[in-house]
């Protein structure tokens, strides 16, 4: 691998078209920024979210990996998200028993919450860019 | 509890009866003269054995797509092959109808690659030889269930070395209707006792990547695991593991010029794949060219997520396998 002290980390977010990618919109007409690292990707539920796409992402050279979807009772689909949160937190179990625990993050945010959804983000952002340089000055 | 008594060629004339209709079959284990073998057999016995120490193949991989119905099929297996079983029944990939699946307790097995010469055969000279637990595989020394409690019937092994059948289901009372002796009150305490509760695993990717490095992605693992069983699974095509013209497009159009990471990619989605359903029965481990641990890896990521839902894979058929239900009210942390 290349040097990459100082660069951005990159993040991939898989989000709900329902709740969270609306979200998101809606953080982009309110003119609120979020950090460029973060890319998203468009699913129809949080439930199609294979944890095989979260593992390729990270094999793939991503910093860090969220899943994010409508809270729990609002599913588009009903009980979507429920499969989602069995799901995803038995991958961060799994990855937790790989000491990478912070590699993975569930949210739920719905198409109402932008302001959320960009601290959210920008948290995570910020936290894995910390633990990205202080990785790399050790 | 009350069971029967298996005693002077009992189970003989019992697996006879069974097998003189000719729409019957047993799928047990064969002793040949280079060691013992999973084997059918039809209309005769001939060198049945009850007890296999040599672990080659999980024998439930032998019933995935089993459909038809009329012929009845009775499995005298270990019990990690009818956990495995089982699941493969929850998965929709066994119809149960003309199964009845009996679970004979285990000792424990050795590795098809060690050494076969000098294990005994009967239940107690194996529990003898099986004191010292380096001579077990990995998988039979952390297993998790070997006693003969799983499926219809089981076949227990008291301390005298008598063996005790016993129903758990109504397929089972109609296996324990082949015996013609009278029900009669089994020992509390049988030859092989509760197996003690795994150890938390922990790892980190240094020390998986070491483990991993001489993976060379022959898939084997993968094909021999009983519980593994998509048809087209994600590694059969381009996205996860390209070559070719797939790989050449993904270097051009990513510009990432490291060839891609696919053996820990693969294992490590494996691993998650399978972890609701894995018995640790270890037939990864023994199917491995390489020699890998896979055992301890998948076994351990298995334990640690089942426990999450306080489930084991195979107990009871009756369980759903936990990601395909939910309750509404549980995770609360699970969101960051």
């Amino acid at each position: 691998m290349e040097d990459q002290a100082g660069k951005n980390p990159q993040i991939i977010g898989f989000a709900c078209s329902f709740c969270t990618f609306k979200a998101s919109e809606m953080a982009g007409s309110l003119r609120m920024k979020y950090p460029e690292g973060v890319r998203l990707i468009q699913v129809p539920c949080s439930s199609r979210v294979d944890p095989a796409f979260v593992i390729k992402s990270i094999f793939e050279g991503a910093d860090a990996v969220f899943v994010a979807g409508c809270h729990p009772g609002d599913c588009h689909f009903i009980k979507g998200n429920y499969f989602t949160r069995r799901k995803i937190a038995a991958l961060k179990e799994m990855f937790d028993a790989f000491s990478m625990k912070e590699k993975l993050r569930l949210f739920w945010v719905s198409a109402a919450e932008a302001r959320r959804f960009v601290e959210k983000v920008t948290a995570m952002h910020d936290e894995i860019k910390e633990a990205k340089d202080a990785g790399k000055t050790n | 509890m009350q069971a029967k008594p298996i005693k002077d060629g009992a189970l003989e004339r019992a697996l006879d009866r069974f097998l003189s209709d000719d729409r019957h079959l047993i799928l047990g284990f064969e002793k040949g003269d280079d060691g013992v073998r999973h084997r059918i057999f039809h209309a005769s016995l001939d060198r049945h054995t009850l007890l296999n120490p040599f672990f080659d193949v999980n024998g439930a991989l032998y019933l995935r797509r089993l459909f038809s119905k009329g012929a009845k099929v009775m499995l005298l297996l270990r019990p990690c092959e009818v956990r495995a079983y089982h699941e493969l029944v929850k998965l929709s990939q066994i119809e149960p109808e003309g199964v009845i699946a009996v679970s004979v307790d285990c000792p424990g097995t050795v590795s098809s690659k060690d050494k076969t010469e000098g294990v005994p055969l009967d239940a107690r000279g194996l529990a003898d030889y099986f004191k010292d637990p380096d001579r077990m595989r990995p998988a039979c020394r952390t297993c998790g269930e070997r006693r003969g409690v799983v499926g219809d019937a089981g076949i227990r092994i008291d301390k005298d070395g008598v063996s005790w059948a016993f129903s758990y289901s109504e397929k089972g009372d109609s296996f324990l209707a082949l015996f013609d002796c009278d029900s009669d009150a089994a020992p509390p305490e049988m030859l092989l006792g509760e197996s003690p509760k795994p150890e938390t695993f922990q790892t980190d990717m240094e020390q998986f990547s070491r483990d991993f490095s001489k993976c060379v992605l022959c898939k084997n693992c993968r094909d021999m695991c009983p519980v593994c069983y998509c048809i087209d699974c994600l590694f059969n095509g381009d996205e996860y593991l390209p070559k070719g013209d797939a790989l050449l497009n993904k270097v051009l159009r990513t510009g990432s010029e490291a060839m891609p990471g696919g053996k820990e990619m693969f294992h490590f989605i494996r691993m998650f794949h399978v972890s609701q359903v894995c018995v640790g029965c270890g037939a990864c481990e023994e199917a491995c060219p390489q020699g890998i641990p896979l055992t301890k890896y998948f076994k351990g990521i298995s334990e640690r997520l089942q426990g999450m839902f306080s489930y084991m894979s195979g107990r009871d058929p009756g369980e759903t396998i936990p990601y395909l239900t939910f309750l509404e009210d549980e995770l609360k942390d699970a969101e960051d």
